[in-house]
């Protein structure tokens, strides 16, 4: 069986700034021990036909998308969206797949999360900048999503995150610079 | 009079490219262009510093579908620079995995070139994802296959799409008796259903070659005997697996490798006048637009022996099985004939592992800055990775990528077909575009003469 219960997957390419934020975010998550019932997995460019498509239902109840996207926020913002409010693409070719339009396959029997973050600089489809790195906004941002990403897959990683949320409680959904989107 | 109609883009298969046709009155080919739009990436230029172990991870995402074959490329590319060879058990874990994506990316062409097949006796084309029979079970016989694929490429290689067990060296660690074990049960699964995967999309294909005419978009079109015919020759440097320099006797020469620059082998500035509005997806180009394949083109072509040859599953089938088929359909056939031999040989290599084997070498050099090459036989053919490493840095880095070998040669195949049939003729390589867009060029005297990057 290639997947859990969970399913965490990082999408985007590190050749391209910081669309390499889902992939960072997974290579940090592989120095954490999670349970056994979750998958985190590095998704690349490729994780449309090469993950979502394999994801069994009867198997795999929750799946987190880690991506990066313009919301119109501060570099470094982390967002999150319910599948549930995911339009389709359009089928053009295995590359250009659109991994919405695989998301949107899925969603309904599978709770689908995306959880994203604000790039420094928005990447569009067919840009051609090479550019290995995240920004710093970006590279700050990988602690906050895994906060976020632990606390839906209901992992209390101790003081650390603990600490982040008193500090939320506080009053300042801004220092934790999150925001979601239902 | 010559007409001229472009494909733009072109789909069903990976990166972004295009058909421009130069047809008669009948519709008939005389010159077509087939070349890449994907922009350059410049991952070349970008390896050169780093080290030796950072650059096939920057390989591995030069796209989404190819990270494995270009991770093993690019890692035994530096094995090759540094003279390092690697323990056996490493050896046979790569090979492992290389079978494995191999099974895969075979299975999941089969989904992107059936919507062009029919089911045999009937004038219904194939919708793979069509939940009605028999096609459903045809589909998640794919799916299956796809995933048995998967499953051993990850216990092989760490992970699925980027393998992360592969290191410049060997492997980072050897896997379990447990996990060999499912390995073998996975292939011995595959074999049966890869079979019959095999025998049905034959089937479908040999049904495809005997019809008189197809239809494309409402138009019926002429299906001639010789659809992508070409006589280029084939190259191929191992059935399964590949060669590097490290190599006793290489199966690849450097020295009888050249890439031309495009402007000398595409077509110049043309207008497009024939536009057909019921072509899928969308119609073809509209009239008086512009194309400029010569200019467009983000590849090199490279040649062997001064032509531009094929690669991929027939070129290893010619290559070493005496497989004599020319043109689509037997290019098709060939691939579906892969399909048994990769499980069959999956299943030697997986008998050959031994879990408790050393799969990192004692020594790794750090490299003087010697010329070394590997080549892997991806899925799409041969992708030959070439590097200098010196004091554990990459000096040059340079990738040969399957289609970019097949750019030129599906161009020559497209003559004397209808031109609603090239995209057909396209995806029998099977092309991955995005991997194949760079630009070194060298001129006749093997001397760098140009490098488009950004565009």
């Amino acid at each position: 069986m290639l997947y859990s219960e969970i399913v965490i997957v990082g999408c985007g390419n590190p050749l391209f700034g910081d669309d390499g934020f889902g992939p960072a975010v997974i290579e940090e998550m592989k120095n954490f021990k999670l349970p056994d019932n979750v998958t985190i997995q590095d998704g690349g460019a490729g994780a449309p036909h090469y993950i979502f498509n394999f994801l069994n239902p009867d198997v795999t109840k929750k799946l987190i998308v880690v991506d990066i996207a313009d919301f119109n926020s501060k570099p470094g913002s982390i967002s999150k969206i319910s599948g549930k409010n995911l339009k389709p693409g359009a089928y053009i070719d295995p590359h250009s797949w659109d991994g919405v339009d695989q998301l949107c396959r899925i969603k309904d029997q599978i709770d689908t999360i995306v959880v994203l973050c604000q790039p420094a600089k928005v990447i569009k489809k067919g840009d051609a900048e090479v550019e290995i790195g995240l920004s710093d906004d970006v590279k700050n941002a990988i602690p906050k999503a895994i906060k976020v990403i632990l606390e839906m897959i209901g992992v209390d990683y101790g003081t650390t995150i603990k600490c982040l949320q008193e500090e939320r409680q506080r009053g300042t959904a801004k220092s934790c610079g999150s925001t979601e989107t239902s | 009079m010559s007409k001229v109609v472009e494909i733009s883009p072109t789909t069903r298969h990976e990166g972004h490219s295009k058909l421009v046709l130069k047809v008669n009155d009948a519709g008939i080919i005389e010159t077509g262009n087939w070349c890449s739009i994907t922009p350059v990436r410049g991952v070349e230029k970008l390896a050169v510093g780093k080290t030796p172990e950072q650059v096939p991870k920057i390989a591995s995402r030069v796209c989404g579908i190819c990270p494995i074959a270009h991770t093993i490329a690019a890692t035994e590319a530096m094995e090759a620079s540094i003279k390092c060879e690697i323990p056996k058990d490493a050896l046979m874990l790569r090979h492992i995995l290389q079978l494995a994506n191999r099974l895969h990316s075979i299975a999941l062409h089969d989904i992107l070139i059936l919507p062009d097949l029919y089911l045999p006796g009937t004038e219904v084309k194939i919708n793979p994802f069509t939940a009605e029979e028999p096609v459903r079970t045809v589909a998640k016989r794919i799916q299956r296959l796809r995933e048995i694929g998967q499953t051993i490429g990850q216990i092989s290689g760490g992970e699925c799409i980027h393998p992360s067990n592969t290191r410049v060296g060997g492997m980072y660690r050897n896997c379990s008796e447990q996990a060999k074990t499912k390995m073998y049960d996975l292939a011995k699964e595959g074999l049966v259903l890869a079979k019959a995967q095999m025998d049905l999309m034959i089937a479908i294909l040999r049904n495809y070659q005997a019809r008189e005419s197809v239809d494309v978009g409402g138009m019926k079109v002429p299906l001639p005997k010789t659809l992508g015919y070409h006589n280029q020759g084939y190259l191929a440097t191992h059935a399964f697996y590949g060669s590097s320099s490290l190599d006793e006797c290489p199966s690849w020469d450097i020295n009888r490798f050249k890439e031309v620059r495009p402007w000398d082998w595409y077509m110049g500035e043309m207008e497009i006048s024939l536009e057909e509005p019921k072509y899928p997806i969308g119609g073809t180009t509209k009239l008086g637009t512009k194309v400029n394949p010569q200019m467009e083109a983000c590849t090199g072509i490279p040649m062997y022996d001064g032509q531009p040859v094929e690669v991929g599953p027939r070129a290893r089938l010619v290559t070493y099985k005496n497989f004599d088929e020319k043109g689509t359909v037997g290019q098709n056939i060939a691939r579906e004939m892969e399909y048994p031999d990769c499980l069959y040989e999956m299943m030697d290599c997986i008998d050959l592992l031994n879990p408790n084997g050393k799969v990192v070498a004692d020594f790794i050099p750090d490299g003087d800055g010697s010329l070394g090459w590997a080549s892997n036989e991806a899925p799409r053919g041969t992708d030959v990775h070439i590097t200098r490493v010196k004091d554990w840095k990459v000096q040059y880095f340079s990738m040969l990528v399957p289609t970019t070998w097949n750019f030129a040669t599906c161009s020559a195949a497209l003559t004397g077909a209808p031109w609603q049939l090239a995209e057909v003729i396209m995806r029998g390589y099977d092309p991955c575009v995005s991997c194949a867009t760079h630009m070194i060029v060298l001129d006749e005297d093997n001397k760098l003469v140009a490098q488009k990057l950004i565009q």
